[in-house]
């Protein structure tokens, strides 16, 4: 434990995945309870494999010398992109085939930038998988702003996010514009998820973004405690997965991811248990 | 002053003809049902009265003003409560959120005041869930949660009132109560358009019934509307028809044996 203290100090790529783990967890319990409400839960497997693409595309167009382009910055452009295409397709179909069918365009596209640039194609893998020791002090900067601005957006829309979840059709009719509203909501959805990439990758991006919002959603009992609770779930599990890593060398992201899956499933365990109580 | 003005409107979506030749006007204080199958644009009516949608030809005027143009305006006036087949009541937000959700979006989402709050626990209590302001949405029966949006649109003291499909999923005391509840409101002068199936429940209460089947099928009085021939014009199959003591003829759908 004393090594684990010390080390927090002396070495700072365990540190930088600290505050990760922190802006990580503030995106799962912000933007992740705003997916789980709105139902779209699947537009984070969407928002990060669109963005995985997007990275290649960035890498590509730097390599023709067309535009230099932080791969972040590109997977956030796809990322968004998709989650307001399947939004605007999901008006006639359902926004989760929308999203499916997204899904399988961007990693058609991922794929195809990625055969273009074989030489780099691990700097794109590493965001499939992510690492948060691997972590600079550029990528926490990055995460900062965007958190930020995910939090502010939450602060100022946080009603009308709240009502365009709960009843779309009444929103509307209750003057809220709520086909801007949407969009804005699923935009800030997939900046939250592109945020959290470098961290934990696309794979396990949908663990630790939707399962502690999930889990809370079971558990709590009004709207500001699935936030809080989300956000322990998720800071909690990242921080486990680091200590864990420290001794056992094994992947932070995929312990976490772990836990906070484990806590989800026992969560839906405990409601169902409170049910058949509740029954008996 | 009619609040309510629809004149040969038509519309269209993704080139099918959803509604056609629909006229007919409300007066203040009416309580009025649309009546038609599955499909038969009911709800479109209720959107273009709303300002949702905008008719293909036509006019509709609500309050004097076109809603597609003074949407913003018109729905400062209107209380709408949706199907409940739209909501999502996956998350636990609680009864007193989702009655002051009308109220706070008609002040743009600006603080709410006390008196906002006082409106509406009194909305709730007219529905007969004033006990239900720190409950759990989600944890109400079908029939509660519809009294629950009944009354988030009363809270937010509309002139006019446009409910769809209320009585879906809902039990008989919150039927009643429902009904109770717009006869009082059509007395105190507030105009009523309710989208139903099945009419029986408030056939004794309504002034009037829009019959719809892609265009106006009949528009008029209870007496008037709810004839055999009208309601195979409406239905396409004949509906056993029953009239009551009172006279009402109660048109018997499908799951009813007389």
């Amino acid at each position: 434990m004393d090594s684990f203290a010390t080390s927090i100090l002396s070495q700072p790529y365990i540190l930088r995945s600290i505050l990760a783990i922190i802006l990580i967890a503030i995106n799962a319990s912000v933007t992740g309870s705003f997916t789980i409400f709105r139902n779209v839960s699947f537009l984070v497997a969407g928002a990060s494999h669109a963005a995985l693409a997007g990275a290649a595309l960035a890498i590509v167009l730097g390599m023709y010398g067309i535009i230099n382009l932080n791969p972040i910055v590109g997977g956030a452009i796809f990322a968004v992109f998709t989650a307001l295409a399947a939004g605007y397709a999901a008006k006639d179909e359902g926004i989760n085939t929308a999203i499916a069918i997204s899904f399988a365009m961007s990693m058609s596209l991922a794929i195809l930038f990625i055969s273009m640039i074989r030489e780099y194609a691990a700097r794109v893998w590493g965001l499939l998988m992510g690492d948060l020791f691997l972590l600079t002090d550029y990528d926490l900067v990055l995460m900062t702003i965007s958190t930020l601005f995910v939090i502010i957006v939450a602060i100022i829309f946080y009603r009308e996010f709240l009502f365009v979840s709960f009843d779309m059709e009444g929103a509307l009719a209750y003057g809220i514009n709520a086909t801007f509203v949407n969009y804005l909501l699923l935009t800030i959805i997939a900046i939250s998820v592109v945020v959290m990439l470098k961290g934990v990758g696309a794979i396990l991006v949908f663990a630790m973004f939707v399962a502690p919002a999930a889990a809370a959603n079971e558990v709590a009992r009004k709207i500001s405690d699935v936030f809080i609770l989300a956000f322990i779930i998720a800071a909690l599990s990242g921080f486990f997965g680091i200590f864990v890593s420290f001794y056992a060398e094994i992947s932070p992201g995929a312990i976490a991811a772990l836990l906070a899956s484990l806590i989800y499933f026992l969560s839906v365990a405990f409601k169902k248990f409170q049910k058949f109580q509740k029954i008996g | 002053m009619k609040p309510i003005v629809v004149k040969d409107v038509e519309f269209s979506y993704n080139g099918e003809r959803i509604l056609e030749n629909v006229s007919f006007s409300v007066d203040e204080g009416e309580f009025v049902a649309i009546m038609g199958p599955n499909g038969s644009g009911k709800t479109t009516l209720l959107k273009l009265i709303l300002g949702l949608l905008k008719p293909k030809r036509g006019k509709i005027e609500v309050l004097n003003l076109n809603p597609w143009e003074s949407r913003e305006k018109i729905q400062n006036y209107i209380g709408f409560m949706p199907q409940k087949e739209h909501i999502s009541s996956k998350f636990p937000i609680l009864v007193k959120d989702v009655v002051l959700l009308g109220k706070a979006a008609r002040k743009k989402f600006s603080k709410l005041t006390k008196d906002d709050e006082e409106k509406a626990k009194e909305a709730l209590r007219a529905v007969g869930l004033e006990d239900y302001w720190l409950k759990r949405f989600n944890e109400l029966s079908g029939g509660q949660q519809q009294r629950v949006l009944l009354a988030r649109a009363l809270a937010v003291e509309p002139k006019i009132l446009l409910l769809d499909e209320p009585f879906n999923g809902v039990d008989i005391p919150s039927q009643d109560k429902i009904v109770e509840l717009m006869d009082e409101l059509a007395r105190k002068g507030v105009t009523i358009m309710m989208v139903v199936h099945n009419i029986n429940p408030l056939l004794h209460h309504i002034h009037k019934i829009v019959l719809l089947n892609k265009r106006l099928i009949a528009f008029g009085s209870p007496f008037e509307v709810l004839t055999a021939e009208k309601m195979v014009e409406t239905y396409g199959s004949s509906i056993p028809i029953i009239v009551c003591e009172e006279g009402y003829a109660h048109p018997l759908f499908g799951d009813t044996h007389g």
